[in-house]
């Protein structure tokens, strides 16, 4: 009893508690040993990683940017060779660095917008499982009928609606940032409907009865004693979304186009006419397109089965 | 039951009046007049104001509202913002079999492939076929359609000289030449489809594998067979069916892409179009119409529980 006071007032205690119960080494985290257990998932993050370092030092791997005007050349639809290893297209450019550079805004929109939808998500599930009542009720009804609709159309809807609205960011100009907004409106309402079970669940638990007899708030039970609770989920869900974000950000790119050479963009619009003579425009970006939501969906399985073997089926 | 299936009858047009009030808000208010004024401007410099004054812009947004529900009731779908401003219910009765067909073509092609890639997954777990069908199905979710889709169209051009993009022509006319023009993009979104499906059906088979039923089921003799189609599979088919049924909305939202790519004259083509052109009116019925199809079969879903589970009851 008097431990138990003491450990609450005294955060010392809390530190010889963690060194208490803390796992020996050997059964700490070993990314080999994981690696081993999961090989699948080991593809993902090496795939993964050799995408997102190409993409990133797409500088210094003898391209040229493709937003810069000596990116157009004479050579136009040469096929690959050690010039232009991918190719090149209409207007003489490389197909090597719109791939490469590519690969930056697919994996930027991509994290960024299942930052958003998730975490959006498990906020809203926060709210409806604390507050409950009618606001419970009203989200998880809006939740459905959004459900209801193709998220694709929606998030089309969106894009087209929010792009003439929104001022350019510095980092993200207004058709990225629609783009973001709308594919992150396509994951809340799964998130939310997944978080909210979980918060429901965890709040009928006895750790919670217990934080509400030693008189802890509402929020200070939200935050300190739920919201750690609920963040391997948090995890798995944003690990399982992003290939998906990624592929939805490119079916968006293919069906509006994009100012930017994102890799749906490139199968899209006029160049479509000369893939025939010319598959490398297509085939290229598609298997770089291909390989990345191959790789983020292997690392995303094997990281659900690590953290909760439970959920498999489920999300 | 049936009173369950008509409480939710009712349910279904309350959402569906919700839901458009929702889009027309968002729809109405965010973009401003001015985007409709664009929308229509690029059609028609001259006749503005005129236009203007037949689509009702110029009033408060709940007037616009009710004059469309109220035009609902009477089957007046409203008339495309853009030229040549025709009645947007026409095109929906033009377009609307075409994406039915394909739909039909991808679930029964998906549910066809799916079941027994799922079964066979699971009773021979671990072994060469297991790791083969998983790698198919995994490059089946990570593939994105668009790409399988242009692959086809060059490499069929390319090897075969010769172009799936056909012109389309009604079954009722000449179902062979009909079935060719489907079959491209029935087959490219049930690929995707049927994938995501035989992951589901694989891991519910296993769930039920090792379940004590299943185990008294073999300790009392029956034969394997037996015991996988009577004990496992039905158990299993409770997570599969919900799939299914959720994967409308992905079938439609792909129509749009498979319709695009083999330009089939359908919804989703039409949907695409009319985003593209901004034309509000036209979007918000296909939205509507699309939202409607999914909640009905997810009522037909529910229904179709009971027959493969006995355990639930409404």
């Amino acid at each position: 009893m008097s431990d138990a006071s003491e450990a609450v007032q005294r955060p010392a205690s809390e530190t010889l508690l963690e060194q208490e119960y803390a796992l020996p080494p050997e059964q700490r985290f070993n990314p080999l040993r994981w690696a081993r257990r999961e090989p699948a998932g080991a593809l993902g993050v090496v795939l993964i990683l050799i995408i997102g370092i190409m993409s990133g030092a797409a500088p210094l791997l003898n391209t040229t940017d493709p937003k810069s005007l000596e990116s157009f050349t004479s050579d136009n639809l040469v096929g690959p060779s050690s010039d232009y290893y991918f190719g090149t297209d209409r207007q003489g450019r490389d197909v090597w660095s719109s791939v490469l550079y590519g690969g930056r805004i697919s994996l930027k929109i991509g994290v960024v917008t299942v930052l958003v939808g998730t975490v959006g998500g498990t906020l809203l599930a926060l709210i409806a499982g604390f507050v409950g009542g009618p606001v419970d009720f009203g989200l998880s009804r809006v939740a459905d009928m959004l459900f209801a609709v193709p998220s694709l159309l929606l998030a089309m809807i969106l894009d087209v609606v929010l792009v003439d609205k929104l001022p350019d960011l510095p980092a993200l100009p207004a058709e990225e940032l629609a783009r973001v907004l709308a594919i992150a409106f396509f994951f809340m309402p799964g998130a939310f409907r997944i978080m909210r079970g979980s918060v429901l669940e965890q709040r009928s638990g006895q750790y919670v009865e217990a934080a509400t007899l030693i008189g802890a708030g509402q929020f200070r039970i939200m935050l300190r004693h739920i919201l750690p609770n609920i963040t391997g989920l948090v995890i798995v869900l944003t690990t399982i979304s992003l290939p998906a974000a990624i592929l939805t950000e490119a079916t968006l790119s293919f069906l509006l186009g994009s100012d930017a050479p994102s890799w749906g963009a490139e199968l899209s619009g006029d160049s479509r006419q000369f893939f025939k003579n010319a598959p490398w425009l297509a085939i290229f970006p598609g298997a770089a397109l291909a390989i990345t939501v191959f790789g983020f969906n292997m690392f995303g399985d094997s990281i659900r089965d690590t953290l909760d073997p439970r959920l498999r089926g489920r999300i | 039951m049936w009173n369950y299936i008509i409480r939710r009858l009712i349910a279904i047009p309350l959402m569906l009046l919700v839901l458009s009030l929702v889009l027309f808000l968002l729809i109405w208010t965010l973009p401003g007049d001015a985007a409709f004024t664009a929308a229509l401007s690029i059609a028609d410099t001259v006749n503005l104001e005129k236009l203007q004054e037949r689509f009702g812009l110029d009033r408060p947004w709940y007037v616009q509202y009710g004059d469309w529900l109220g035009g609902i009731f009477v089957g007046d779908f409203g008339d495309s913002l853009t030229p040549p401003h025709d009645s947007v219910m026409g095109s929906v009765k033009e377009r609307l079999p075409k994406t039915l067909e394909v739909g039909l073509l991808t679930i029964i092609l998906s549910a066809v492939i799916s079941v027994p890639v799922g079964v066979i997954s699971a009773v021979r777990r671990n072994k060469p076929e297991d790791y083969l069908l998983r790698a198919g199905t995994i490059l089946g979710i990570s593939v994105p359609n668009f790409w399988t889709g242009t692959l086809i169209i060059i490499y069929a051009f390319v090897w075969f000289n010769w172009n799936p993009i056909q012109d389309w022509v009604e079954f009722t006319e000449d179902p062979l030449k009909n079935l060719a023009i489907v079959i491209f993009p029935a087959a490219i979104l049930a690929y995707s489809g049927a994938a995501y499906t035989a992951r589901i059906m694989r891991s519910a088979m296993l769930e039920v594998l090792y379940s004590d039923h299943v185990r008294t089921a073999r300790a009392k003799g029956l034969r394997e067979r037996v015991v996988i189609f009577r004990h496992v599979f039905r158990s299993a088919l409770i997570p599969v069916l919900t799939v299914v049924g959720l994967q409308l909305g992905t079938i439609l939202g792909g129509a749009i892409v498979a319709e695009q790519i083999f330009a089939i004259p359908g919804m989703g083509l039409f949907a695409l179009e009319r985003i593209v052109a901004r034309d509000y009116t036209a979007v918000l019925m296909i939205t509507m119409i699309f939202a409607a199809m999914f909640m009905f079969v997810t009522l037909l879903v529910d229904i179709l529980y009971t027959y493969v589970d006995p355990r639930i009851r409404y």
